[in-house]
C-alpha cells in the first residue's frame, strides 16, 4: 500500500515527519518497505500490509493506526455540510431507471448501487496526482473516483454503461457451467457454476468481486452510468481470482475480507465527488439490497488474561484509548470490557484478538524481558539428535568433510538410484525448476555433484559426507552418504600418497557400525551405478538371522561419473548406509568395561594358499569354528597378507594369518597353542583345500 | 695467556684469538676447551683480568674493570653465536626437525551444522528439548492445526511444493503430500503426543517454492521453539530470545518484537536484534538501520491449543521460528546463500572440525 502522507493529514492532524510516521507503522505491524519523498515536503509510505489487516489497504485504515499511535482524534467522512471528507447524503430505495436482484445472497449478502448522469469531464490535476503517487493510473472521471474511493476507503467499486445493461437490470447469480464473459483485460474466459456474476438479463457482465467485463465498461462517452457497491463472500471471490488466474485490487481486498456495512457510505463518497469535479451527478435513490445486516460482535476482555498473555499491566484507560480510537465500541464490565469491532475489522473475532491490539499500541518495547520459570525437567531429546551427532563424528575423525546438499535432485540424476515398484523416486508435483523436480531416493546424487564441483576447482582428494534424508514410496529415512576421491593423504615429502580404494570406505563403513553397535556383513551386489565386482550391500549380522540392509557402497561407474560432470579417470568410490535401520539393529551392550586379561597371549601366524575366489570372510568363519575345538582359545583373527604372483599358481593366493590364542585361567604352553594351530590347519585343508606355504 | 695484561690492544687481540681458535677447534668438546680457556671461572683469562681489578691500584682499577668488561661482553657474544649455530648442526645430525609434520586428515563440519548444535546447546541449557519432526508431511499437521483453513493464501501453489503421489508416514493410511513449509508441523505432532508444560526445539529442514539466489533457497534450515504451560507471557518469550541472542551474538544485544502476522500466533512479532558490529549506529550489516531481524514469534494461536486438544484456558504458550542459515550468514559474514549448498571445499575448510 502506497501511502500518500499528505492524503493522510486529511483523516488524523499529526505534525510528525513522514519519517517518524513511517517508523511509527513500522513498530505497529506495518513493515515500511520504503519512503519515497515528493517535491513540496509531502511523501509516500510504501507499507507492506498483513494479510490479516486488508481494512488497511486504504488511506482511512492507516489512518486509524496513526490516530491511536500518536493520540489523535480521526477525522472520518461525513455528510454534514463542510465535512472535511465530504458525503453525499442520498435517500435509499428502489429506483425506476435500474433493478437490482440477489440470486445467491450467500456469496453475496449485499449489493448497493446508484445511478449518476455522467459529464465527461476530465479528472482535476489533484485526483489525478494523488492517484498516481497511490500508483494508480488515472483513465477517466468516472473510473478515476472509482479508484479514489478505493484507495481512500479500501472499498471496490465498479461502474457500468447503464445504457449497455440489457433490460437495465443487475442480476447477481452463479454463472451457468460453460457462460463465458470478456474481461475488462479483454480476455475471454469461461466461467463454472462457483462463480458470481453480475449479469444483466442477457448475460454476465462481470465477475464478482474480480474484474469487470468489457461490454459494458464506461468511456469518456457513456452518459449513464451505473455504480456498484457490494460485499462479497472472501473465499468466493478467492476461488473465483484462483480459477480464473485473475489477480486485481478488487480481489485482493474481497477475498481478505471487506466492511459488509461500508458500500453505502462508499456510494455516497461517489456522489460527492462527482459533485466535486463535476463529473456528473447522482440521480435517484441508492439500491441497498441488504437482506441480513451484519452486527458487530460483542467480545470480551478480562483484565487478568491481558497482563498474563503480555506479562506486564497495561493500564485500564490506556486499554480503552487504544481500543476505542481504533473504531472498537468499549464498555467496562467487571472483570475487563466488552468491546464491539467495527465490521471493517475483519480480524478481530476472539479475546486474543483485542489483547493483541491492545499489546501492538501499548508498545512490545514497553514489555519487560522475563525468564519462564522451569515447572518441569526437560523432556528427553530425540534420540536422532546424538546418534547424528555421533555418526558426524566418526566421518569428520576419519577425515571427510560434511556437505549439505538437497532435498530435492533432477529427475535424471535420480533414475541410477530408483529401484522398481515404491521404491520409484517421488516427483513433485509444482517444481519451480526442472533441477528440483525429484525427491531425492538417495544421499549419493547430491554427493557426487558436489565432488564434481569440487573437482572442477582444482580439488584433488574430495571427502565428504552428508547425514539427511531420503524418500521413497515407503516413507522418509535419515541416512548418511559418503563419497572419496583422490588420496589417502595430502602429499608429504616422506612418501607419495596412496589412492583411495574400497577398503578406505569400507574401513569408514565399519566404524560407523561399530559406533551405532551393528555388526556389519558385506555381500558382492548389483547396483545400476556401481562398477560391477565392486559394490556391496551391507547387511547386519543379528541374533535371530534376520538381516536387514543397510546400506551399499562400492565404486561409481565410469559412465556416471562422467554423466554428472566427473574427470573419467577420477575412481569415485561411495557408500550409504540407511541410519533409522541401522539404529534398529544396532545391539545393545553393557556399558560395563572388560577386565584386562591376566594371562599372557600366544601368537601364531600361518600362511596358506587357496583359491583366489573363496572369500575371506569364508576363511575366517572356518578358522573361527575349528579355533573353538581347539585346546588354546582363539582371541583374534588377523589378516595380515594377501599374494598373488611368483610361486603361487594361477587361479591361487597365499593368505597369511595371524591368530591370537589367550586363556581367561591359565598361561599357555606352546604345545597348546600348536595343538590349536594344527587342529585350524586340519580344517582348512579340509574344507578349502588350503596347502600350508 | 692468564699473563697478558689488560689493554685496549690486548682485548682486541684475545677477541680475535678466541674467534680463530673456535673456528679452528674440530668438535664440540675442542670448542668447550677452547671456551674455558677465555670463560673458564677459575683459569680462564676474563676471570682472572677480573681477579686484577682487586689487587690494582687505585688509580688503575677503573680501567682495568671497563677492559675486563668488554673483553667479557665480547667473548660471551660470540659463544653464545657459536651455541646456536651449534644447535642448528646438531639438529642436523638427527632429523630436520623443521621438515612439515604428517598431519592426521580431519574432515571439518558443515557451518549449518555448527549453528545448529550451537543453537541446540544454548537451548538445551534453557531447558528445551531437542526433537525432530518429518521433512514430508500432511497438510492438517503443516496448516489446518495451525490455524491456517483451506483458503489461507499461505497454502497457495506458490509457497508450498506438494507431491506427485502421497508418501506414507508412520502408518500406511498417514498420507504425507507435500514437504513441510515450516518446522511449525512439529508443534503439532509433539503436542499431540505430549500434555503440557512442555519446552522443546525443533531444528530440521524446510521447503519453499522459492528460486535459488543469492538470497533464497528453495530449501532450508529452521528451528523452532515452543513452551508451554501456566502463565507464560510475551515477556517471557521476549527474556528467553534475549538469552538466546546474548550467548549466540553478543553479551549487550538487545532484542525488539515488532508486531506482526502468523495466523499460529497471537500476539505476533518479528524478532530483531540491535546490532553488534555497529552497536546501533548503522553499518552494512544491519542495512544501516542498526537492527537484524533473525525470524517470527509469537504467543501461540488458542485455535492451535484447541486442534491438539489442550485446554486454551488454562494453558498459554510461545513459538518462535529462526533460519538457521540466517544465524550462519550473521556469524560468519557470507554473502551469498549458496555457498552453504556448493560444498566447496575451499568455504568448508575454514569452519573447524
Amino acid at each position: 500500500m502506497r501511502l500518500l502522507v499528505s492524503w493522510l493529514r486529511d483523516f488524523v492532524e499529526v505534525t510528525a515527519s513522514a519519517e517518524e510516521i513511517a517508523g511509527g507503522l513500522d513498530l505497529r505491524g506495518f513493515e515500511v518497505a520504503a519512503i519515497e519523498p515528493l517535491g513540496d515536503g509531502d511523501a509516500v509510505i510504501d507499507v507492506e500490509v498483513t494479510a490479516n489487516r486488508p481494512d488497511c489497504l486504504s488511506v482511512v485504515g492507516l489512518a486509524r493506526e496513526v490516530a491511536t499511535l500518536y493520540d489523535r482524534p480521526i477525522t472520518l467522512p461525513s455528510s454534514e455540510d463542510g465535512a472535511k471528507i465530504q458525503l453525499k447524503p442520498i435517500t435509499t430505495g428502489m429506483s425506476d431507471r435500474l433493478s437490482v436482484t440477489i440470486a445467491d445472497d450467500e456469496l453475496c449478502p449485499r449489493y448497493a448501487a446508484a445511478v449518476a448522469e455522467a459529464t465527461g469531464v476530465k479528472s482535476p490535476a489533484w485526483m489525478t496526482a494523488r492517484l498516481q503517487a497511490a500508483g494508480v493510473r488515472p483513465i477517466s472521471a468516472i473510473v478515476d473516483i472509482t479508484n479514489y474511493v478505493l484507495l481512500e476507503l479500501g472499498h471496490p467499486t465498479h461502474a457500468f454503461d447503464l445504457e449497455k445493461l440489457a433490460g437495465a437490470e443487475i442480476r447477481v447469480r452463479r454463472a451457468s457451467p460453460g457462460e463465458a464473459i470478456t474481461t475488462l483485460d479483454g480476455i475471454n474466459r469461461t466461467l463454472d457454476a462457483d462463480m458470481l456474476v453480475i449479469a444483466d438479463r442477457d448475460r454476465p457482465q462481470a465477475v464478482a468481486g474480480v474484474m469487470g467485463g468489457a461490454r459494458a465498461e464506461v468511456s469518456p462517452t457513456t452518459r449513464i452510468v451505473a455504480f456498484e457497491s457490494a460485499y462479497f463472500k472472501p473465499a468466493s471471490v478467492r476461488r473465483t481470482s484462483k480459477r480464473l488466474g485473475l489477480k486485481t485490487e478488487a480481489s485482493s481486498r474481497f477475498e481478505r475480507g471487506a466492511d459488509c456495512n461500508v458500500p453505502a457510505i462508499a456510494l455516497q463518497r461517489i456522489g460527492a465527488l462527482m459533485d466535486r469535479i463535476g463529473a456528473g451527478r447522482i440521480v435517484g435513490p441508492l439500491i441497498d439490497v441488504y437482506p441480513r445486516r451484519r452486527e458487530p460482535a460483542r467480545i470480551h476482555m478480562r483484565r487478568v488474561r491481558l497482563a498474563t498473555l503480555l506479562g506486564a499491566t497495561v493500564p485500564d484507560r490506556e486499554v480503552e484509548r487504544i481500543l476505542r480510537t481504533l473504531g472498537l465500541a468499549v464498555d467496562a464490565a467487571a472483570d475487563g470490557w466488552d468491546a464491539s469491532p467495527p465490521t471493517f475489522r475483519v480480524d478481530l473475532l476472539r479475546e486474543v484478538d483485542l489483547i493483541e491490539e491492545v499489546g501492538r499500541h501499548f508498545g512490545f518495547d514497553k514489555l519487560p524481558a522475563t525468564f519462564p520459570v522451569v515447572t518441569a525437567p526437560a523432556a528427553a531429546p530425540d534420540p536422532r539428535i546424538s546418534r547424528d551427532q555421533l555418526v558426524r563424528r566418526v566421518m569428520t575423525a576419519a577425515g571427510l568433510s560434511e556437505a549439505v546438499t538437497f532435498g530435492f535432485i533432477e529427475a535424471h540424476a535420480a533414475e541410477p538410484f530408483a529401484a522398481a515398484g515404491s521404491d520409484r523416486p517421488i516427483g513433485i508435483a509444482n517444481p519451480l525448476s526442472a533441477k528440483f523436480d525429484t525427491l531425492r531416493p538417495s544421499l549419493i546424487p547430491g554427493l557426487l555433484d558436489a565432488v564434481a564441483h569440487n573437482r572442477r576447482h582444482g580439488a584433488d582428494d574430495v571427502g565428504l559426507f552428508e547425514v539427511g534424508t531420503r524418500f521413497s514410496g515407503h516413507g522418509e529415512t535419515r541416512a548418511v552418504g559418503v563419497a572419496w576421491t583422490g588420496s589417502t593423504a595430502a602429499v608429504h615429502w616422506s612418501d607419495s600418497p596412496r589412492a583411495i580404494d574400497f577398503f578406505d570406505v569400507k574401513g569408514i563403513v565399519e566404524r560407523v557400525c561399530g559406533a551405532l553397535g551393528v555388526m556389519p556383513r558385506f555381500e558382492p551386489c548389483h547396483e545400476a551405478f556401481l562398477v560391477p565386482g565392486q559394490a556391496a550391500r551391507i547387511v547386519a549380522a543379528s541374533a535371530n538371522g534376520s538381516a536387514p540392509i543397510l546400506g551399499v557402497m562400492g565404486r561409481i561407474t565410469a559412465d556416471l561419473a562422467d554423466a554428472r560432470g566427473l574427470p573419467q579417470q577420477d575412481q569415485l568410490f561411495v557408500a550409504e548406509l540407511n541410519l533409522d535401520a541401522m539404529w534398529r539393529a544396532r545391539i545393545e551392550t553393557t556399558e560395563a568395561v572388560r577386565p584386562l586379561p591376566r594371562h599372557p597371549f600366544v601368537v601364531r601366524d600361518l600362511s596358506i594358499v587357496v583359491a583366489d575366489t573363496l572369500p575371506a570372510e569364508i576363511i575366517r568363519g572356518t578358522i573361527q569354528a575349528a579355533g573353538e575345538k581347539a585346546p588354546a582359545p582363539l582371541a583374534g583373527i588377523t589378516f595380515f597378507d594377501r599374494y598373488h604372483g611368483k610361486g603361487i599358481p594361477d587361479g591361487a593366493v597365499s593368505v597369511s594369518v595371524r591368530m591370537t590364542f589367550q586363556a581367561a585361567d591359565r598361561t599357555l604352553t606352546d604345545a597348546e597353542a600348536q595343538a590349536s594351530v594344527d587342529t585350524i590347519l586340519a580344517s582348512l585343508v579340509r574344507e578349502h583345500a588350503a596347502v600350508q606355504r | 695467556m692468564t699473563d697478558i695484561l689488560p689493554s685496549s690492544d690486548s682485548v682486541r687481540q684475545l677477541v680475535a684469538q678466541f674467534d680463530a681458535e673456535l673456528a679452528q677447534a674440530k668438535s664440540t668438546r675442542d670448542r668447550q676447551t677452547v671456551r674455558d680457556r677465555f670463560l673458564g671461572r677459575k683459569s680462564g683469562v676474563v676471570a682472572a683480568w677480573m681477579q686484577m681489578i682487586a689487587t690494582a691500584p687505585p688509580d688503575q682499577k677503573k680501567q682495568i674493570g671497563r677492559w675486563a668488561n668488554e673483553l667479557k661482553k665480547a667473548i660471551e657474544e660470540i659463544w653464545l653465536g657459536y651455541q646456536q649455530a651449534e644447535a642448528v648442526v646438531v639438529g642436523l645430525q638427527g632429523i630436520d626437525v623443521t621438515l612439515p609434520g604428517r598431519a592426521p586428515r580431519l574432515g571439518h563440519r558443515h557451518p549449518l551444522t555448527l549453528v545448529r548444535d550451537r543453537l541446540e546447546e544454548i537451548f538445551t541449557r534453557m531447558g528445551f528439548a531437542v526433537v525432530e519432526g518429518p521433512e514430508v508431511e500432511d497438510e492438517w499437521h503443516c496448516f489446518d492445526a495451525l490455524n491456517m483453513p483451506a483458503e489461507h493464501p499461505a497454502r497457495d501453489m506458490q509457497d508450498t511444493l506438494y507431491l506427485a503421489s502421497p508418501i506414507p508416514g508412520d502408518s500406511p493410511a498417514d498420507h504425507r503430500t507435500l514437504l513441510r513449509t515450516h518446522t511449525s508441523s512439529m508443534q503439532i505432532r509433539y503436542m499431540q503426543a505430549h500434555a503440557p508444560p512442555i519446552r522443546i526445539v525443533v531444528p530440521g529442514r524446510v521447503y519453499r517454492r522459492d528460486d535459488l539466489d543469492l538470497t533464497h533457497s528453495p530449501a532450508f534450515g529452521q528451528i523452532e521453539g515452543l513452551a508451554v504451560g501456566e502463565g507464560l507471557s510475551l515477556a517471557d518469550l521476549k527474556g528467553t530470545l534475549l538469552a538466546f541472542a546474548r550467548q549466540m551474538f553478543s553479551p549487550t544485544v538487545r532484542v525488539r518484537f515488532r508486531p506482526s502476522f502468523f495466523p499460529y500466533t497471537e500476539p505476533s512479532a518479528e524478532i530483531d536484534l540491535s546490532c553488534w558490529q555497529c552497536e546501533g549506529a548503522g553499518c552494512a550489516m544491519c542495512k544501516k538501520t542498526g537492527w537484524i531481524e533473525i525470524g517470527g514469534c509469537g504467543m501461540v494461536h488458542p485455535a492451535v491449543f484447541e486442534a491438539v486438544g489442550y485446554d486454551a484456558e488454562r494453558n498459554t504458550g510461545f513459538a518462535w521460528g529462526i533460519g538457521i542459515e540466517r544465524i550462519a550468514i550473521l556469524r560468519y559474514q557470507v554473502e551469498d546463500i549458496r555457498l552453504f549448498y556448493e560444498n566447496d571445499l575451499r568455504f568448508l575448510e575454514q569452519f573447524p572440525y
